[in-house]
């Protein structure tokens, strides 16, 4: 859909881009030396190795997909564009049906299990993550990338968030260490929530299902009505 | 028809669309902004809104991970 302009542009540029240089050695050491610690992690550790696989398809698909969480709630503050939002919400209602998978296969009909106990990071709400989401999102959208974002683009040759990583680290070390000071003050008096503890199973996921297809819609009318940064 | 080119190599999201905006401000209508990037989220963010905007839009890879993205003024 370009126009002669660019077209011309593109052509007079390209002319002088003698091709990708190649990259199959290197795509092959890493290979192996991927292999290689699939194999060690299978023989010490059957989990770990699970977990190692996971990883790599999802850093894989993260590149590919230019699948960026800052973005998708950056862009439709700024730029009025929710297209990466709504992949997010379509990631968590596939997510809110494999939880329920998992977690009613683990509950085993029982449903007034210790919260500790089910499957799925459930935490203790209150200030602190209102707190603590405030915090995380200035700090994103300044550097550039959440964790995995980070992670991908350093991995794809992107110098800058090497930098970004080591605050990363930084941060988190700190916050291991000062975590026994917050848990004082806020985490340990904050209940921690499990929604069908009072509605049960099926409700309550069919309800968290239907209020991300509200959202969703919600999100593509933002998008269409939307032109923030218009000129 | 102008072409004004600008430089957002090493720079993250938002800065380059951030950039082009205000280069796109003061230029007028059929002028060619070309940006040269190497964060490639910048083609996915940059292209998106560009074509949302109505502006004619199209990117090139010009060498290994360093692209160039042409926007054409429309409005």
């Amino acid at each position: 859909m370009s126009s002669s302009k660019i077209q011309e542009l593109k052509k007079n540029r390209q002319l002088n881009y003698k091709g990708k240089k190649n990259q199959l050695k290197y795509g092959l050491i890493f290979i192996m030396i991927v292999s290689f610690i699939y194999l060690y992690l299978f023989r010490n550790n059957f989990i770990y190795s699970i977990i190692w696989l996971l990883g790599l398809f999802i850093g894989f698909t993260l590149q590919k997909s230019r699948f960026c969480f800052t973005a998708s709630f950056r862009d439709p503050i700024m730029v009025g564009s929710t297209s990466i939002f709504k992949a997010v919400i379509i990631a968590f209602i596939i997510s809110t049906v494999g939880f329920a998978i998992i977690q009613y296969k683990s509950l085993g009909g029982n449903i007034d299990t210790d919260i500790m106990k089910i499957p799925g990071q459930i935490a203790p709400v209150g200030v602190h993550t209102a707190l603590g989401a405030i915090l995380f999102g200035i700090g994103m959208v300044i550097a550039g990338g959440c964790a995995s974002g980070t992670l991908m683009r350093i991995g794809e040759g992107f110098i800058l968030q090497l930098i970004v990583l080591i605050g990363f680290v930084i941060g988190t070390l700190l916050g291991a260490r000062h975590f026994e000071f917050w848990d004082k003050l806020f985490i340990s008096k904050s209940p921690a929530i499990y929604i069908p503890h009072y509605l049960g199973f099926p409700l309550s996921i069919t309800i968290q299902i239907l209020v991300l297809i509200i959202l969703y819609y919600i999100a593509d009318w933002y998008d269409k009505n939307n032109n923030m940064m218009a000129m | 028809m102008a072409e004004v080119r600008i430089d957002c190599m090493y720079e993250a999201c938002p800065i380059p669309l951030i950039k082009a905006l205000k280069k796109l401000n003061n230029m007028k209508i059929g002028d060619v902004l070309i940006m040269e990037t190497d964060h490639s989220c910048s083609i996915t963010n940059v292209i998106e809104w560009a074509k949302k905007q109505g502006h004619e839009v199209d990117y090139a890879e010009v060498a290994d991970g360093e692209w160039e993205i042409y926007i054409e003024k429309r409005r």
